[in-house]
């Protein structure tokens, strides 16, 4: 699913050139559920950028579900990361001043994934699976971190992606609602998701198939 | 149903109200103004294009010996090439308005109230037709005959006889320049008035010619053949400027000066729009980069925002637009009575405001278009990084320049750093500030320009009261009244006379080879010289007529053509063409007597303006009382003041121009200020959590917004300076024939630092105090 091939990324920066990845080869396959650990600057979320098509690489080739990401346009980078891509980011990212439902809704309206009258009923779905469909017309604000990060997560679903990158997803949140997100995670892998999720916690890590350890920008 | 991204436009807009208002205002305050001097303008244009012509205005005046009678008339209007003709005899004379205080008096003699073919004037008030012992007045000089309605006014006629008339009525004559700006009463009588019978009138004939009605010297031909087929002798053709008002040239300066402040806040708002946008989408940056994750295309997000920005830009048009025609129109009203014009309508064309509408939504949206595509193409790692821009601190030599100074306070050093890095930020709030002050000490320069051109111009003018006759009368004789005459230090009796230059009537003077009396600025070449022989000075009017220095001037005096050599120009306040030569050679022309004269310039013993105005009445009644028919004494600062009334209008719309870029701008700059206190939330909430008091916070931001200021009003000065230029070149080209002189008023250019000071520490405070109180994890929140 995901094919990494001496992968590079150097940033130039006023300090002078730093390498982030330094040639890194990895192979993840469909619905492998893969924790990229290691410290802070060692370049975890660097890779998780180049895979979801954030960030480009300097050097190397990159595929994700058979695309090269290094050929496709702006535009096409962003259909298609809408497409193929969910993302979870630490601080939830939610738009505010959408309700629950329309944050989640909001991937399909610009992917026009679903005929409009369809979306609502896919987006309650898809809160009732992380539990909070209780929560739907709420604003972000008025919920939990926990909560919100369910959310997240709802919408990272929402045009069905194959991948589901997540970026240090529960590093704000309790050691409770961190548990239950991974064990989130794990069904979504065991329903054939390929999950990268970069993460400190050494516990949750533990749960996935697979840990991948970046230090100083390349695999360990 | 809305689709989510929509609704998240809407609820973006609702979602901070504070700062949608303040963007709406500012974008309202710009559509206000355009809208105002659009309308304006398009009023003033429409309705004083009309008014003139409606007035079925006569192509030629004829002054002929002897009287015009219907059968005249009425053969002159079967003559080939002339549309209509009527009689109209005038009668010149003076209007006493207080004891011992007469201004000058033009009566015109009307042969049918009920027939006015040519130069027509309607009812106003009163009485119509008038009775043979009533007057009707222009309704612009009632106040200036300092009369009312029904009063019996006292007439000096040329005869010395005076004569209680009646007004019965006031009339609007459209195609007379208003009596108050004249300093002068005009009136009319009819056919059987008494005055026609016991005074001397100047028997005219005004005619229409039957085609081509704009052409000079098509007309000028007519006349010549209806002159040469009367069998009367005619005295003078006047040929007025055909399809021009009299005050024509005020009117196209004024106009000119409307529209160009309507550019220049047209301008403003522009820049407004572009600083409003540049606020909301800088807030907006890490939701775009949700948006790009989410699957969001680059086109998406821009009609997102150009969306957004059609919102804000409707809600302003829905304020500004209304308002704008209001205020237009009120303004309309004003200049129109100016002008003794009367609107019919203060509406504006339905095309002014369909273009306002479309220039209102697609201006912005013009305007935005450049950021927002910036904004909807950054990628998603630039739009989620904490980096303020693609250069941090340090890396521009500016940068380094600037963190060398370190003999600040640490505060106020943060706050000269935050405020240079953020070029994009700083530049459009210079750049609004810098439009806003530039038309503003523009506009302020314009109208000193005009103040000190009027000052320079009475400056070469150095005798204090103007005597005229109502016909050449003997120097020796008012030579003996003058001399006696306790008020009066020095008299000089200049010899003049009128010619033709091409079409255009000139005025020819002839001053004292040695006066003292006149200093007028040489443009080129000299003055006058005692041993000149056939040389004249011109004005810059004179100028106009393809005519140069060291070359001739032709000129008509009594039929003939005679050239004189043009040694200098001057610059002279005056709409009209005059030509400066000795008098011998005026004389050897125009064949006149040397002996006599028809003026007199008088040096007063007391010449501050009470003493003028004195001198000027004990003047005339001793001539008057030595039987010298005098036609008007005026002193000079009341000519002075007749001048600076004509240029009321313009000095209106300029001083108005200023007034509208105060409030446009002002609130535009409140708005621009405090929104970008709004955008340094983070920052301060890291300042608060740091130690900072929302005191010193405070201070700093302040200090931030004074620095904008002063850094803007330096560039608004510098700016100020070719838009002056221009100013003065179009609007003195236009009314007085040549440039004004250029001048930076120290008033404006004060004025200007002390208003933007004002509003910057204004619009700053508070939201700086509010954003230092917030707590400080909602400051550095996320979101």
């Amino acid at each position: 699913m995901i094919h990494l091939q001496a992968l590079s990324k150097t940033y130039e920066t006023p300090a002078g050139s730093f390498e982030a990845l330094c040639g890194i080869d990895l192979d993840i396959d469909a619905g492998e559920f893969v924790a990229i650990v290691g410290k802070s600057g060692s370049g975890k979320s660097t890779l998780l950028n180049m895979v979801g098509g954030i960030d480009r690489p300097s050097s190397g080739s990159l595929t994700v579900n058979g695309a090269s990401i290094a050929s496709l346009t702006h535009n096409e980078l962003a259909m298609w990361r809408g497409r193929t891509v969910g993302f979870v980011f630490q601080f939830f990212q939610l738009l505010p001043t959408l309700t629950v439902a329309e944050n989640v809704m909001l991937p399909m309206d610009f992917l026009g994934t679903l005929p409009g009258s369809q979306r609502k009923k896919r987006a309650m779905d898809l809160l009732d699976r992380v539990a909070v469909a209780d929560q739907a017309d709420k604003l972000p604000s008025a919920l939990s971190g926990g909560q919100q990060q369910r959310v997240a997560i709802a919408r990272a679903l929402a045009n069905d992606p194959p991948v589901i990158l997540a970026d240090e997803p529960t590093g704000n949140l309790d050691s409770e609602t961190s548990t239950a997100i991974f064990k989130l995670f794990g069904e979504l892998s065991s329903e054939g998701k390929t999950l990268l999720v970069v993460t400190h916690d050494r516990e949750a890590a533990a749960t996935v198939s697979r840990t991948v350890t970046i230090a100083d920008g390349c695999v360990a | 149903m809305i689709a989510p991204r929509w609704r998240k436009v809407l609820r973006d807009i609702g979602q901070t109200p504070l700062r949608t208002a303040l963007a709406v205002v500012a974008m309202a305050a710009g559509a206000f103004g355009v809208t105002m001097i659009l309308t304006s303008y398009s009023i003033l244009k429409r309705e004083l294009g009309t008014m003139y012509t409606d007035t079925r205005p006569a192509s030629a005046i004829l002054t002929i010996d002897g009287t015009v009678d219907d059968t005249l008339v009425d053969s002159v209007r079967r003559m080939p090439g002339v549309a209509d003709a009527e009689a109209r005899p005038v009668i010149y004379g003076r209007i006493q308005v207080a004891k011992d205080h007469w201004l000058p008096l033009t009566l015109f003699v009307i042969r049918d109230f009920s027939d006015i073919r040519l130069d027509r004037f309607k009812p106003d008030s009163g009485a119509w037709p008038p009775g043979d012992d009533e007057m009707l007045i222009e309704r612009s000089s009632l106040s200036v005959a300092n009369a009312s309605l029904s009063d019996r006014v006292i007439i000096r006629t040329s005869d010395h006889a005076e004569h209680a008339v009646r007004i019965t009525g006031t009339v609007h004559a459209a195609g007379l320049a208003p009596g108050w700006m004249e300093h002068a009463v005009t009136g009319f009588v009819s056919w059987s008035s008494h005055l026609r019978s016991s005074a001397t009138s100047a028997d005219q004939l005004r005619l229409l010619v039957a085609t081509d009605a704009l052409n000079e010297r098509h007309i000028r031909d007519v006349a010549s053949k209806v002159e040469a087929s009367i069998n009367r002798k005619v005295t003078r053709i006047d040929v007025p400027t055909p399809g021009r008002h009299p005050h024509a040239a005020q009117m196209d300066t004024f106009l000119f000066l409307l529209g160009a402040f309507g550019a220049l806040t047209f301008a403003l708002s522009a820049v407004l729009v572009a600083t409003m946008i540049h606020a909301l989408l800088t807030e907006q940056l890490r939701q775009i980069g949700v948006m790009k994750t989410v699957g969001a295309s680059t086109m998406q997000i821009a009609a997102l925002y150009l969306g957004q920005v059609a919102i804000l830009a409707a809600a302003a048009l829905a304020i500004g637009i209304p308002l704008g025609i209001d205020a237009g129109g009120a303004y309309a009203r004003f200049a129109a009575s100016m002008l003794n014009a009367t609107l019919r309508s203060t509406l504006p064309p339905l095309w002014i405001i369909a273009a306002e509408v479309l220039a209102g939504i697609a201006i912005p949206l013009l305007v935005a278009l450049g950021p927002i595509a910036r904004a909807s193409r950054i990628t998603i790692h630039e739009a989620f990084s904490n980096d303020i821009g693609r250069h941090p601190f340090g890396t521009r030599r500016f940068d380094r320049w600037l963190a060398r100074i370190q003999w600040l306070p640490r505060p106020l050093m943060l706050s000269l750093r935050t405020t240079f890095h953020r070029r994009g930020r700083l530049i459009l709030t210079v750049a609004t500030l810098a439009a806003g002050g530039a038309a503003f000490i523009a506009a302020l320069n314009v109208s000193a320009a005009w103040n000190r051109t009027l000052a320079a111009d009475a400056r070469g003018r150095r005798f204090d009261v103007q005597a005229v006759f109502s016909r050449p009368v003997p120097i020796a004789q008012v030579q003996q009244v003058l001399d006696k005459h306790p008020d009066v230090v020095h008299a000089e009796y200049w010899i003049e006379s009128g010619a033709m230059l091409g079409e255009t009537n000139v005025s020819l003077i002839g001053p004292d080879a040695n006066t003292k009396l006149l200093d007028l600025p040489l443009i080129a070449g000299r003055w006058l010289q005692p041993d000149d022989e056939a040389v004249a000075v011109i004005n810059q009017s004179a100028l106009a007529h393809d005519l140069h220095l060291g070359g001739n001037i032709p000129l008509r005096i009594n039929g003939k053509i005679v050239t004189w050599r043009i040694v200098g120009v001057v610059n002279e306040l005056a709409p009209h063409a005059n030509v400066y030569a000795p008098p011998r050679t005026i004389l050897a022309a125009t064949g006149k007597s040397p002996d006599l004269t028809r003026s007199a310039r008088i040096v007063t013993r007391q010449r501050d303006i009470p003493g003028q105005l004195a001198a000027a009445k004990s003047i005339e009644q001793a001539l008057n009382n030595a039987g010298i028919d005098v036609a008007a004494v005026q002193s000079l600062s009341d000519s002075r003041k007749s001048f600076a009334d004509h240029l009321v209008i313009i000095k209106s719309a300029l001083i108005f121009a200023a007034l509208l870029v105060v409030l446009v701008g002002g609130l535009g700059l409140t708005s621009t200020l405090t929104l970008n206190v709004f955008e340094r939330t983070r920052e301060i909430g890291i300042l608060s959590a740091i130690g900072a008091t929302p005191r010193t916070i405070a201070r700093d931001v302040v200090f931030e917004g004074m620095v904008m200021a002063v850094l803007s009003w330096f560039i608004a000065v510098i700016a100020a300076i070719p838009i002056t230029f221009a100013l003065d070149d179009a609007a003195g080209r236009m009314f007085i024939r040549s440039a004004l002189d250029f001048y930076m008023s120290p008033t404006a250019v004060a004025a200007w630092l002390l208003l933007v000071l004002i509003l910057a520490a204004l619009s700053r405070f508070h939201p700086a105090r509010r954003s230092a109180r917030l707590a400080v994890r909602e400051a550095i929140a996320y979101e």
